[in-house]
């Protein structure tokens, strides 16, 4: 294989100090390659959520190494993380991605405007008729399903062409059929278009497509 | 700016509202503005006429030309090329069975003084019991050959020129020469050396000796802040519009406070996407500027239309540089209230948002 996609070597993250340190991470080590969906699962306050904010640059780790493309994010400052986010990380949260005042294809558009570019009609256009949003597309978010909100957020993360797709619970605000959609679509996009998929879950029943699978315990990760 | 107009045109309601705050406060900053540069023009605007540079006061006056009571023969003390002596009457300007009467300031200079005004119909005065009268006068009726009275006495004088609008003290000024303006006011002595003045207006003068009567020097600038009211007036008026922009600075900075502190989980959420402070203050920047502009523009145009409407009696002028630089001003103030939201954006933490 080639170089990881993303990895984390010896990650370790700590809150706070003496008695009331926490050890949110532990010696983690994980990597993902292009084309793989790769689930993170474990129970709540596991530490799934703090992998994720590390993996995305929203904090530091206390310890260890992240390497993007082989590339250590030695630069820290706030600025190159921001950068870093917008170019190279798709991030989908749990629910509420969306800006409430912007239709489905401004959304888009904004990426555009922050990235001083054209908006790039056609991409948006291919990313939404192959999330079935075509007709959504001029709607608000309040208008729109939870199952649609999140598919929104999907496009709308993959639209600036992320190396890594990082998505936290995307299915919690979802009931069982249509977490099972987002969950196909999310392995289609890995599988089909050779994306790099992080997805974090508690739900046991929405790994099967996944063909990596990370377990976390109290901040320590195994693969299984 | 996308995420700041784009924001608006979807919540219009709450931005129309704040624009209409916005606008009633600049609104009211342009007619206090009016109002104040309308009372300053009434008051200066003969004295601004005279293009001098300073004035010769009797020192007890209390440099109010008015009050001040001097001699012809007091220009003795002086040495200058232009120095011209002036004399004030207040009263009202009658034209036969008080047809038309109307309160004026009556100003007396030699006949070929450099304050003396230059006619534009009409012609200057060149014998006894002359006047040339402002234009503002000239628009309530009065005309060329008109003769007319002012203050108690009976005699008459002739309208003999009209000059362009000026006024002093708040009312439209005639000139005349000096005897004439001592014959109407009734002074003991109304011909020589000995008759009357107010004072001495000059161009470039200085006392010949230390030895100068009772004469003080006074510059114009002086000499205006210390016409009767004026001061009192301006600081009044431009104290209210000055508290009026920290009251616009304020309202602004209050509301994008609370819209902010409304949004700080959408802002964490742009900063997740990496959309960092820089475009969320850009964005809100984008709305009070947008806000500002529409305000003081529509507050413009509101107060130019009230100045159309307003009574002539209300002393009312748009000095367009001024209310220029109190727009620039009240945008200024829009801008510095919503920079207040700065640092509060910039904490935002996104892990915290989103957690
Ligand atoms: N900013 C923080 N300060 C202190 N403790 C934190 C912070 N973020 C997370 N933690 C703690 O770290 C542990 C892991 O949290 P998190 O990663 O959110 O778990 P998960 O997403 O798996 O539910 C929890 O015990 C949590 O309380
Ligand atoms: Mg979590």
């Amino acid at each position: 294989m080639t170089t990881p996609t993303l990895s984390l070597h010896q990650v370790d993250k700590t809150f706070g100090h003496g008695r009331t340190t926490v050890h949110a991470l532990k010696g983690a080590d994980f990597e993902i390659y292009p084309g793989q969906f790769v689930a993170i699962i474990g129970p709540s306050g596991s530490g799934k959520s703090t992998f994720l904010t590390i993996a995305a640059g929203l904090q530091t780790p206390t310890n260890g190494e992240i390497r993007l493309n082989g590339v250590p994010l030695t630069s820290q400052s706030e600025k190159s993380r921001l950068a870093y986010r917008f170019n190279e990380i798709g991030f989908i949260l749990q629910s509420s991605n969306l800006i409430p005042f912007l239709t489905v294809t401004e959304q888009l558009r904004l990426v555009d405007k922050v990235a001083r570019r054209k908006f790039q009609q056609e991409h948006a256009q291919k990313l939404l008729t192959e999330f079935g949003l075509t007709k959504v597309s001029n709607a608000y978010p309040s208008e729109l399903s939870g199952g649609e909100r999140q598919r929104v957020a999907i496009v709308r993360a993959l639209y600036n062409h992320p190396s890594v797709l990082l998505a936290d619970e995307p299915t919690a605000s979802l009931d069982v059929a249509r977490s099972q959609d987002v969950v196909a679509r999310l392995a289609q996009e890995a599988h089909q278009h050779h994306k790099a998929i992080i997805m974090v879950t508690h739900n046991q029943r929405l790994i099967g497509d996944c063909d990596v699978v990370y377990r976390i315990e109290d901040g320590v990760m195994s693969k299984s | 700016m996308y995420l700041g107009l784009k924001e608006m045109a979807h919540e219009k309601l709450r931005y129309t509202l704040l624009t209409s705050v916005l606008l009633l406060i600049a609104l009211v900053v342009f007619c206090l503005a009016g109002l104040a540069s309308g009372l300053a023009y009434g008051n200066r605007q003969a004295v601004d006429a005279w293009q001098a540079t300073s004035i010769y006061l009797n020192k007890d006056a209390n440099q109010n030309l008015s009050a001040s009571q001097l001699k012809l023969a007091d220009d003795k003390y002086i040495t200058g090329n232009k120095v011209e002596p002036i004399a004030t009457l207040s009263g009202t300007l009658r034209t036969k069975n008080d047809g038309l009467k109307t309160s004026i300031s009556a100003l007396g200079t030699a006949r070929k003084s450099f304050l003396m005004p230059k006619v534009t119909s009409g012609h200057q005065i060149d014998g006894k019991n002359q006047i040339i009268i402002s234009a503002d006068i000239y628009a309530k009726g009065y005309r060329i050959g008109d003769r007319v009275r002012i203050g108690t006495t009976d005699k008459t004088v002739k309208i003999v020129g009209v000059y362009a609008k000026n006024t002093y003290s708040i009312a439209p000024t005639i000139y005349t020469d000096v005897t004439t303006l001592n014959q109407l006011r009734s002074a003991p002595i109304t011909s020589g050396d000995n008759q009357p003045v107010n004072g001495f207006v000059t161009r470039r003068s200085q006392f010949k000796t230390d030895q100068h009567g009772e004469l003080e020097k006074l510059t114009i600038t002086k000499f205006i802040q210390k016409l009767p009211g004026y001061q009192a007036q301006q600081l009044t008026l431009n104290t209210m519009i000055y508290f009026l922009f920290v009251m616009a600075l304020a309202i602004i900075g209050i509301f994008m406070f609370i819209l902010t502190l409304q949004k700080q989980a959408l802002f964490g959420v742009l900063k997740v996407q990496g959309i960092g402070t820089k475009h969320i203050l850009a964005a809100i920047l984008t709305q009070s500027m947008v806000m500002a502009i529409a305000g003081i523009a529509l507050g413009l145009l509101i107060t130019v239309g009230l100045a159309q409407v307003m009574p002539a009696a209300l002393p009312f002028t748009i000095d367009w540089l001024q209310m220029g630089i109190y727009s620039a001003a009240l945008l200024v103030a829009a801008v510095l209230g919503a920079l207040l939201s700065w640092r509060t954006i910039a904490k935002i933490d996104p892990v915290v948002a989103i957690g």
